[in-house]
């Protein structure tokens, strides 16, 4: 394998696939799932007649709600293809962290409410009767522990967001949910009044957690290995492309079954005695080859780094492809891109690959430093070969009308912007800029495709 | 932020909401073997503190029930009275008899709640042999239903205040 990577245009993999379950409808299925939860609780219930029955049931509400909406944020983790192509990874993991705050919340309602509604309903004081549910009611001690442990998870992950904590710990914590979520499941029979006197309903809600457990099994332990026995991947050659990027091509057997797509990534598992303990997602910087992927990744941390010393010949267990930041989100002809710093890479892949005519595409790379552009030889090629256009945007960002990204120089690049699809990729401020201007533009927001790497 | 509050504003309204619905007096479900969730529960009863649970007799729940056929000597004429409502560490229990004389006709119950699921599927099982149990023993004098302990000791204290109105021991 040289070093020198002639673009070439990608072998067509696979027949075309739907872009799976749209946003709206994956939202309006939980909604409808959500609503036949709370049909539940309203034909188990007759009258509401005091405060003690009040709040008592809006515990049950809340604790079903708490319930269903835990197997709710497995699912949407659980890394479906459909999902991951339909809704995409990066906003899948928005709805899990927004879910997640929410669904703590809801659980530590339905503690706080029910403890009180049963101390009005019985007399007594909300000390007494926190005692008596946890020595007398069965398996509400489990399920205390469990709230404790999804509370603390969820001050884990406020922390993570703050970046006060390594993604590695975040992460080892985050598996306690888990155990959360087995040790609360006792109680929900054991005491929930929905369920105690109602087979059907205790049937349908053990089916809707086995489902999501079945999911989960299948999706991220048994594909993951079917594929790897299966694909046998192996670095095959390691290429320094600056001073701080590396590009690594990876080969294996009968890779168009993997159905990966430009624009998608793989959490890539080195096993080298450093690197095998960490799966980390790199997006495929050219599209897929029946014999090889490319991933083109910057050294930002200490696992990035040791990228560049692989050897050759290291096997490679990669989880995927995920995302849904593909070709066949585009609904217009012609399609801006516009990539920042590393976000180039997916970009890189869709720009080599993606439907278009001469002058229907171009791309906008905008960097902070002449020597973060990447792979501007291959730009350059794949730019010449399909009559597309690139445009380096170099510096650092700048107030006002003279910004790289601002609406009055993004109209000047590209004077039809307003009539195309936009893909987005790279810092998150860089988006936020970019997408302020494209909206300025007259760009709806339904035309405007981006990934973000921060999950 | 905006979103916080949005969820927290919309969460308490659908709570609220529903609950609502639910306030409306509906009357008892005709299906329902049992008055488990049905009628206006919590009596004035002031529970001293349930020791161990074998629940306090209290309040005045007889007390129209016997004024108003107190006048008048143990007749034939058919008499419905109220017991107690008593308080146990699962629940409430309150029962009602009908009486002709010395004998009982009927028994139902006017409360039997549950403070929770479990208690309440115990209930729902418990309640129907301690109401046969009554009417086949003519008395409070009946056996205590295996794993409804707290129901039945409960039951029994209801419906002997009840019976003690009438002059049944």
């Amino acid at each position: 394998m040289s070093t020198s990577v002639t673009p070439q245009r990608a072998a067509p993999i696979g027949p075309a696939l739907a872009p799976g379950f749209t946003p709206g409808l994956v939202l309006a299925a939980i909604g409808v799932g959500g609503c036949a939860v709370i049909a539940l609780w309203w034909q188990d219930t007759f009258l509401v007649h005091g405060l003690g029955d009040w709040l008592t049931n809006a515990g049950r509400i809340t604790g079903l709600l708490a319930g269903y909406a835990v197997v709710v944020l497995l699912a949407l983790m659980a890394r479906v293809p459909a999902l991951e192509r339909g809704v995409g990874t990066d906003r899948l993991a928005r709805w899990h962290a927004m879910g997640g705050r929410y669904t703590v919340s809801l659980a530590v309602a339905h503690t706080v409410l029910i403890i009180w509604g049963y101390a009005v309903t019985g007399h007594t004081n909300v000390v007494h009767e926190t005692a008596t549910q946890l020595t007398t009611y069965p398996d509400v001690l489990m399920a205390t522990v469990a709230l404790g442990l999804l509370v603390a998870v969820g001050v884990a992950s406020a922390r993570a967001a703050r970046r006060r904590l390594r993604y590695e710990t975040w992460h080892f914590i985050h598996l306690y949910t888990y155990v959360a979520i087995a040790l609360a499941f006792a109680h929900q029979f054991a005491t929930g009044a929905d369920f105690v006197n109602n087979t059907k309903a205790r049937v349908l809600w053990s089916a809707m957690y086995i489902a999501v457990a079945a999911l989960l099994v299948w999706y991220r332990v048994c594909v993951p290995v079917r594929d790897a026995l299966w694909h046998r991947l192996r670095v095959v050659n390691v290429v320094r492309e600056s001073a701080d990027i590396v590009s690594i091509w990876i080969g294996g057997r009968d890779l168009p079954s993997l159905r990966a797509e430009p624009g998608q990534f793989f959490r890539w598992r080195f096993l080298t005695r450093e690197l095998w303990w960490a799966a980390n997602p790199y997006s495929l910087s050219a599209a897929p080859r029946h014999d090889l992927l490319r991933i083109t990744v910057k050294a930002s941390g200490a696992h990035s780094a040791a990228l560049f010393g692989l050897q050759p010949g290291t096997r490679v267990f990669a989880e995927g492809p995920y995302g849904g930041f593909i070709a066949a989100r585009r609904r217009r002809r012609r399609v801006l891109m516009i990539a920042g710093g590393v976000g180039i890479t997916p970009l890189r892949a869709l720009f080599e690959s993606i439907p278009a005519d001469a002058g229907e595409l171009t791309l906008l790379y905008r960097t902070a430093t002449p020597d973060d552009v990447v792979l501007r030889h291959e730009l350059d090629g794949i730019a010449r070969y399909r009559g597309a256009q690139v445009h380096y945007l170099v510096g650092p960002p700048r107030p006002g009308p003279n910004d790289h990204l601002s609406p009055q120089r993004l109209r000047h690049l590209v004077p039809d912007v307003a009539e195309r699809d936009v893909f987005l990729c790279g810092p998150e401020l860089m988006m936020a800029a970019a997408e302020r201007s494209l909206r300025q533009l007259g760009v709806p927001a339904r035309h405007i495709h981006h990934e973000s790497f921060v999950f | 932020m905006k979103r916080v509050i949005l969820s927290v504003v919309g969460t308490v309204a659908g709570l609220v909401a529903l609950l609502s619905f639910k306030a409306q007096g509906h009357p008892l479900p005709t299906a329902g073997p049992l008055p488990s969730a049905g009628l206006p529960a919590p009596s004035p009863t002031p529970a001293p503190s349930n020791s161990a649970g074998s629940g306090a007799t209290s309040g005045p729940g007889s007390q129209s029930a016997a004024k108003g056929s107190g006048g008048t000597s143990a007749a034939s004429a058919a008499r419905t009275v109220m017991g107690n409502a008593v308080e146990t560490q699962y629940g409430i229990v309150q029962v009602q008899v009908t009486v002709t004389g010395t004998h009982i006709d009927n028994v139902s119950f006017v409360q039997l709640q549950a403070f929770d699921g479990r208690s309440q599927q115990i209930n729902s099982q418990a309640a129907p042999i301690l109401l046969q149990e009554t009417v086949a023993a003519q008395s409070a004098h009946i056996d205590s239903v295996s794993g409804a302990t707290f129901t039945s000791d409960g039951y029994v204290q209801s419906l002997q205040s009840a019976l003690d109105q009438v002059g049944i021991r």
